[in-house]
């Protein structure tokens, strides 16, 4: 799986430049979060604007990750397209996450907090 | 109708050509004339698409409410006769044929039935398309696209078997593929139990699998080619070609099988229209049709509307019986979960959409499904429907308080050693409308289905008595009487069946008996040749054609008429007597394949046919048929050559019966009980113009309620009874198989006789015998025929559409 990283100050942006996240690439995704989540990393974007489908594996790993990082860290979703955003909608994750249109509105979120 | 298609004798020549070059690649030079039917269907395409385009920027322009049909089937049968008479250019293109050397009803017959039901209430769900698009009712199909229809039915040594109808073997000529709109539809998972950002519980569905539903639209056009709506009938997908991490572990054949496993969910329709129990297939195809449509549906309502404020008054969701009644669940959990609702306004608005129709008041074929199943398929579909069953509840008990036994009766989930979800309890809890599909059905839905219900909700229940569209059984299928009867008082009963009214006068002029006995001849005459070539067998067109058409079923009774044909046959063999008249009694329908007693029912038909039709002492005053594989072309010859038709159920146990309706317009009597719409028919044609026999419905309460019928008493009783079952225990129809047919013996005698076969059949061979004399007054018999057609009017599926357009959808 394709995915590119950038550091903004604090903040770890991930971007899966992969169209899918599914069960052949949940696993490599989940296990580089969390050895980002593990090496310290607290705040962390997940920028989804190159993907259009995730599967329950993908959604699985990506709710995984949020606990992992635990009560002091904070995980963003950004920019996810309609497809996605309804896929959060169906599982409620939308409820879970923050979940904002663009990337600079997230790292603008974990400034704040 | 668009102005670019030119529906001259050229204009359509040259598009029948085009497509015969340009669509299939094929030289006319070469052609043979089966080559040209794909291209004629495309042709009449064409036109179909440009009025569905026309049509539906008039519906947006004109924002109108939209009547959504969810229903597991839709038995269309062929769609090219019909979409020519309904686009008016039947003539137009029979002409343009013949000048080809081509005869438009010989293509016809290379259509294939699209075979996507079962019986009456597929049947029915097509004729109220044909209806809601004829009055212009922005009214649309939802179902399966099915790739094993119903079963074909052959018969092997008197016995059913099944093969199977492969539909779409090839691209079937009128669906539209529209991959475009596909979409996900999740199953399986589990619920993960959190907490939102607010700290609030927040159920996640996790872990689930995906399917994906592809829609096909048919094109549905209304008579007179104004309106043309569509059936949207939606194939399961895998949700890629191949699970990529399956097949790069290299397990090619687990990821084709998961890929085969996605797509098995639209393979088959279940045989039997009633409640598939334990099948787990059953209930995933019942929610993927469920999820797909209201996914559709919303989304559509979304494109031209901020909020779901105005969602019931711009939508209706039909469920044609309890099969879609996921809905329900599907529609809350749409607006709570992906939509943030709040429950209680998105139940006003789910509740506001949803109307359920009833169509059975017997036990087993009331849907019910485990709750371990459900919690297994749909985790979160369950809680949601805990949550309904926990208000209904809630609002039971405040307005009975203390009534645990109500409570109990009322719940959506049954108590037991394996707790259920009742289905129908789930439909009415969540529609605003409930109806039965007879008056007597759905007074039966009131008193005794759910009347805990009704007096909850008295304002939900009506009564929506079926129909049959004009179109289809007479225009369609009896050009002959529809001509004669056109030629006679007009054309405007093809939208307006009352004016068949206007036929009453001639009920009594000579004349025109002499034309409609005519036309009923010819007619009989085509059945004949069917029955020749179908099971070999010559009948006499001069005999009464005596028909039992539909599925095989002992609460049907098949039964009583066989019994009924075993007396006459011993009448004439042991007696010596020679009936009035003679008969042809014809039987069509198929058997649930896991309906044993069905299946032997067939048989037995055969074994008597058999026998009877090869005794020299009964000759041409007899004979007994099974024409294999009924279907809707089928029954399109059948119906119109029928003199009487057997509606001789149980009382109480058809809700309405719509094949009684097809009869009836078409001329046969009917010889019946006081059950489903045969009550509604007798009142419109008059007594004396219908044979009424058997047990009334509170007769047959009364034995049940007081366990007074014994079965033996009226075996040793009645001499014609003991007779006629002692041929059964005697081998009398199967001397080289012995034993074969004693089960009937045993039903009827030592099991109780759940039917009441006994006690109707008496009255059933007095009543057989009024119709013996009728039938010889030939007069007598036109006058009574013509005027069955005269007073159908009733029973147009525009009369029952506009009932459901105005009392539940609001859309007229």
């Amino acid at each position: 799986m394709r995915i590119e990283e950038s550091r903004i100050g604090e903040v770890l942006v991930v971007k899966p430049m992969d169209r899918r996240i599914d069960a052949s690439s949940a696993a490599a995704f989940k296990a580089l979060l969390n050895d980002r989540i593990q090496g310290g990393q607290q705040r962390i974007v997940l920028n989804l604007s190159e993907v259009d489908f995730i599967d329950s594996t993908g959604l699985g790993a990506i709710v995984s990750s949020l606990k992992r990082m635990g009560e002091f860290g904070d995980l963003v979703i950004s920019n996810p397209r309609e497809t996605v955003m309804s896929l959060f909608r169906l599982t409620r994750m939308n409820r879970v996450f923050n979940i904002l249109p663009s990337e600079e509105e997230a790292l603008a979120s974990l400034s704040k907090s | 109708m668009e102005k670019t298609l030119n529906n001259t004798n050229a204009g359509l020549t040259n598009s029948i050509l085009r497509h015969l070059k340009y669509s299939l690649g094929k030289d006319s030079a070469k052609a043979t004339k089966q080559d040209y039917f794909e291209p004629l269907c495309m042709t009449v395409r064409d036109r179909l698409i440009a009025g569905l385009i026309e049509t539906e920027r008039r519906y947006v322009q004109e924002d109108r409410k939209r009547v959504y049909y969810l229903s597991m089937e839709f038995l269309i049968g062929r769609a090219l006769g019909n979409n020519l008479l309904n686009l008016r250019l039947y003539d137009a293109f029979r002409e343009a044929l013949a000048e080809q050397g081509l005869d438009l009803e010989e293509l016809r017959e290379e259509e294939r039935d699209a075979p996507l039901g079962n019986g009456g209430l597929g049947r029915l769900a097509a004729c109220f398309l044909d209806s809601m698009a004829t009055l212009g009712i922005a009214g649309f199909g939802y179902g399966l696209h099915y790739e094993y229809g119903l079963f074909k039915q052959e018969i092997e040594n008197g016995y059913q078997k099944e093969k199977p109808d492969f539909w779409p073997s090839r691209q079937d000529p009128w669906e539209i593929e529209r991959a475009d709109e596909a979409c996900l539809v999740p199953l399986y998972g589990r619920i993960e139990h959190g907490t939102d950002r607010q700290g609030l519980y927040n159920p996640m569905w996790l872990d689930w699998q995906v399917i994906v539903g592809v829609p096909y639209d048919m094109p549905v056009v209304g008579f007179g080619g104004a309106t043309v709506n569509y059936l949207r009938l939606y194939a399961a997908r895998a949700s890629s070609e191949f699970s990529t991490e399956i097949f790069n572990e290299g397990d090619y054949f687990r990821a084709v099988e998961e890929k085969i496993a996605a797509e098995t969910v639209s393979k088959v329709l279940y045989p039997d229209d009633t409640f598939a129990a334990g099948r787990e297939l059953r209930l995933i195809q019942e929610y993927f049709l469920v999820a797909c449509a209201v996914r559709d549906i919303v989304r559509r309502y979304l494109h031209d509307h901020a909020t779901f404020d105005a969602f019931p008054a711009k939508t209706a969701i039909q469920m044609n019986d309890t099969h879609p009644a996921l809905a329900v669940a599907e529609l809350m959990r749409l607006f709570v979960d992906e939509y943030e609702l709040p429950w209680e306004r998105a139940w006003e608005i789910t509740v506001g959409t949803l109307g359920y129709t009833n169509h059975t008041l017997l036990s087993e074929a009331l849907e019910k499904w485990s709750v371990t199943l459900l919690e297994k398929v749909l985790p979160r579909h369950l809680q949601i429907i805990h949550e309904i069953n926990h208000r209904l509840l809630a609002a039971v008990l405040s307005r009975w308080p203390g009534d645990l036994d109500r409570m109990r009766r009322m719940s959506i989930i049954e108590e037991g050693p394996e707790k259920q979800v009742r289905m129908a309890h789930l439909a009415i809890t969540g529609s605003h409308a409930v109806n039965g599909v007879s008056a007597l059905h759905s007074e039966l839905i009131k008193k005794v289905l759910v009347p805990d219900f009704h007096e909850l909700w008295p304002e939900r229940f009506s009564n929506k008595t079926n129909g049959i569209t004009p179109r289809r059984w007479l225009l369609k299928a009896n050009p002959l009487l529809a001509g004669l009867i056109t030629r006679t008082i007009g054309a405007d009963w093809i939208t307006d069946l009352d004016c068949l009214r206007g036929l009453e006068p001639y009920a009594v002029d000579p004349a025109f008996q002499r034309e409609f006995m005519d036309v009923k001849k010819k007619n009989k005459e085509l059945l004949r040749e069917v029955v020749s070539s179908t099971t070999g067998i010559a009948i006499d067109g001069d005999s009464l054609f005596d028909v039992q058409a539909k599925r095989i079923h002992e609460y049907k009774r098949q039964l009583l008429k066989v019994l009924y044909i075993i007396h006459e046959y011993l009448l004439m063999t042991e007696d010596g007597l020679t009936p009035l008249i003679p008969r042809t009694h014809i039987f069509a329908g198929k058997a649930a394949p896991g309906y044993w007693q069905a299946k032997q029912i067939i048989k037995l038909i055969n074994s008597l046919g058999e026998t009877i039709n090869n005794d020299r002492r009964v000759g041409d005053m007899m004979k007994v048929v099974f024409i294999p594989d009924y279907r809707v072309s089928l029954a399109e010859k059948i119906i119109p050559a029928a003199d009487l038709s057997e509606q001789i159920s149980t009382a109480g146990t058809e809700a309405s019966g719509t094949g009684n309706m097809k009869f009836s317009l078409n001329g046969a009597l009917t010889i019946g009980t006081m059950d489903g719409a045969n009550i509604e028919i007798m009142e419109e044609v008059g007594e004396e113009n219908i044979h009424i026999f058997g047990l009334k419905i509170a007769e047959v309460e009364k034995f049940k309620r007081s366990g007074a019928y014994s079965p033996w008493d009226w075996y040793h009783h009645h001499d014609v009874i003991r007779r006629v079952l002692d041929t059964f225990r005697d081998d009398r129809f199967c001397p080289q198989e012995p034993g074969l047919f004693r089960w009937v013996f045993d039903r009827i005698l030592n099991e109780g006789d759940e039917y009441f076969h006994l006690p109707d059949l008496i009255n059933y061979i007095e009543v057989q015998g009024q119709v013996d004399r009728d039938y010889h007054d030939q007069s007598l018999w036109s006058r009574k025929a013509i005027l069955n057609v005269a007073r159908m009017g009733k029973f147009s599926s525009d009369r029952t559409i506009r009932e459901y357009g105005r009392d539940i959808w609001g859309v007229l």
